[in-house]
């Protein structure tokens, strides 16, 4: 009797051992991954939250510790403000140029043509995204050089009568900067919406047609209802990437003329490479963080949601 | 309700002929099934007609208007898709409505006809669902709801019944056909279900490799079918069909023979396809019509009203039937009679019936 209740309790113990050694699997395999990870991240985001809450960080060897006497400074201060309206503008405005140039060029490169066309279409819209953004910056900045040849071109057709520093006269800046940023990251909604496109069944089209919609009631009642998920997650995502964009802005206007087109990210930069003052560089880091993560984790949602 | 006529009807995919000239007549009120294998091009004479497939050659008349050029939207038809195609962002409601919606009728007007369909159908509880929600039975009659409330000239429907389990699709079958008893609308129906066509059909047309192989009433392409394929394909199960030679007393099969008084346009050592039902094989025991033959029963299916039972006869297989309490035991010799009244005839070579 006793020992088939001690041979029992023996089985018991052996199913909890082989379930904890079942279950701890994965989580071996994921180990490499979440210590490289974890100190990659933690460690610099640690280190900027606390040279935040510190004054005179690297340069100094023994920062005193000033609370949050750092935010206190950056929130009265005016150009920070400029910063953050600028970077919104920035934000929003290439995110919709993004959403309207990347889903006409996705609803183009979608239709019906010939497939050798259709795929050096779809192969030459898609360059933007490929070079890196120095190369996209230089190329701009020539192209909108005063002896560009976009004012060459513009002069030519009698549209301006003299040449425009589109990247140095303050009221035309941030629209350059817009044009640059729409040009570089529209292929992203491109092909994500291309392939959102393609996943839409045929049939729906046509029973739009014989119920009588035409092109727009077609775009309209079957396109966009159907992109909806696609549309709000990457959206969302280009909003993310956008708000902490740096090279485009630093490498075309370096947040000028002035401070007309200083971004955080920018700001972020010239506080800590230019005027070497790195509490206040953490500072607006973390700003960017904050915001950063709140529409992070809105993204995170709203693609839970769609499981 | 309109009649539809099509002419000479020719469809090319590229270089490829996909239809041979279709020549199809189906009147006011008429339900004609199109039915045969998949790649037949029966699909295709209905896309065509819908108007989204290009035509080729030939000619569509619905009523007395050439369609050819005329827009889906334009040609007066609605049509039930295999897959039900509801917008999936809609309510049932407006899927039903949107077609009405795009009219600009008026809104009291809309919701007077969507709901009166909705009664019809039996769908009235759904109307604020999602189609996401349905079931597919459900979704089946959404989608036969959105048709009906355009109170079309012609309803067209591809497979519309093929996502369905057995059972919902014997009572949809039969709902379909309540329906098209009430609003009498002209119908082209495409299935490769041949008992769909049977049960459904004023008129069935059977295509096969983009040809019409023959068209008539239900009855006459089961009873009285004009081509091999069309014998082998209605009918289940398919008719025996056993090569054979003609002697002067009957036929030579395989290791054996059938004995009968034969017609005498069967010219003798002719080589020939011998055709008989299985409703025509019945177990001697219980039906003496016809001429006996034995068999040796290898295989007994059960269908609970009857019994169908495989036998060989020489080295060819026939399947016969029985009544259901009848109990064959497996390779024994059983007497079977063939109502060779009922039995075909075809070239082999040909596929062409020789009465």
């Amino acid at each position: 009797m006793r020992s088939a209740i001690i041979a029992d309790l023996k089985k018991d113990m052996q199913k909890i051992l082989n379930n904890i050694s079942n279950e701890s699997v994965p989580y071996l395999f994921l180990l490499p991954c979440l210590l490289i990870l974890g100190s990659l991240l933690s460690v610099p985001l640690y280190k900027v939250v606390e040279y935040s809450l510190y004054d005179n960080v690297i340069v100094q060897k023994n920062p005193s510790f000033v609370g949050l006497q750092n935010y206190k400074e950056i929130l009265s201060d005016t150009a920070f403000w400029k910063a953050t309206l600028n970077t919104i503008i920035f934000t929003v405005g290439s995110v919709i140029g993004h959403l309207i140039i990347g889903t006409s060029l996705a609803l183009l490169v979608n239709t019906d043509i010939n497939p050798k066309a259709r795929t050096l279409f779809r192969s030459l819209l898609i360059l933007p995204w490929i070079f890196t953004a120095v190369v996209v910056a230089v190329n701009w900045q020539l192209l909108l050089n005063p002896f560009g040849i976009i004012n060459y071109g513009l002069d030519k057709l009698g549209i301006i009568s003299e040449p425009l520093d589109w990247l140095g006269d303050p009221s035309l800046a941030m629209w350059s900067l817009l044009l640059i940023s729409t040009w570089r990251g529209y292929p992203f909604i491109m092909v994500s919406f291309l392939s959102g496109l393609q996943s839409i069944p045929k049939e729906l089209y046509e029973a739009a047609e014989i119920d009588g919609a035409g092109f727009f009631g077609k775009f309209w009642h079957v396109t966009i209802p159907q992109l909806k998920p696609v549309i709000y997650g990457v959206a969302l995502l280009d909003l993310i990437w956008t708000f902490q964009l740096f090279p485009l802005v630093w490498l075309t206007t370096g947040g000028g003329p002035g401070r007309t087109t200083e971004v955080l990210s920018t700001m972020t930069f010239r506080y800590a490479f230019v005027n070497f003052e790195f509490s206040q560089a953490s500072t607006v880091a973390v700003s960017i963080l904050i915001i950063s993560a709140a529409f992070t984790i809105f993204y995170l949602r709203n693609e839970k949601s769609k499981i | 309700m309109s009649k539809i006529d099509i002419k000479n009807l020719v469809k090319y995919f590229g270089p490829q002929k996909i239809l041979h000239g279709i020549d199809i007549s189906i009147s006011k009120g008429e339900f004609c099934v199109l039915v045969g294998p998949s790649g037949c091009g029966k699909s295709t004479t209905l896309r065509m007609v819908a108007g989204l497939e290009t035509i080729s050659g030939g000619e569509i008349i619905i009523g007395d208007r050439v369609v050819n050029g005329l827009k889906p939207r334009e040609r007066g038809i609605a049509m039930v898709f295999q897959n039900y195609a509801l917008y999936p962002a809609k309510t049932v409601y407006n899927n039903m409505a949107f077609s009405l919606q795009l009219s600009r009728i008026n809104k009291n007007i809309i919701d007077e006809k969507v709901r009166e369909v909705a009664k019809i159908l039996d769908i009235t509880d759904l109307l604020d669902r999602k189609p996401a929600t349905l079931s597919g039975g459900q979704r089946q009659r959404v989608a036969m709801g959105r048709a009906i409330v355009r109170d079309p000239e012609v309803f067209l429907f591809d497979e519309p019944l093929s996502n369905l389990d057995a059972q919902l699709r014997g009572q949809m079958r039969a709902e379909i056909k309540l329906l098209h008893q009430r609003l009498k609308n002209t119908v082209i129906y495409v299935t490769h279900d041949q008992v769909e066509a049977m049960t459904l059909a004023d008129k069935i047309v059977i295509m096969k490799d983009g040809r019409i192989e023959q068209q008539g009433t239900p009855d006459d392409v089961f009873h009285n079918p004009q081509t091999l394929f069309v014998a082998s394909f209605m009918g289940s199960p398919p008719m025996n069909l056993i090569s054979a030679k003609i002697l002067k007393d009957g036929i030579k099969i395989k290791n054996s023979e059938i004995n009968f008084k034969k017609s005498s346009n069967l010219k003798i050592d002719k080589s020939i396809i011998f055709g008989i039902r299985a409703d025509d094989i019945r177990l001697s025991e219980e039906d003496k019509s016809g001429i006996p033959v034995k068999g040796f029963v290898n295989l007994v299916e059960q269908l609970g009203t009857e019994n169908l039972a495989h036998f060989n006869v020489g080295e060819n297989n026939f399947i016969g039937k029985t009544n259901a309490r009848a109990k064959l035991k497996l390779n024994k010799e059983y007497s079977f009679n063939f109502n060779m009244k009922h039995a075909y005839f075809f070239d082999p070579e040909t596929g062409a019936r020789i009465s």
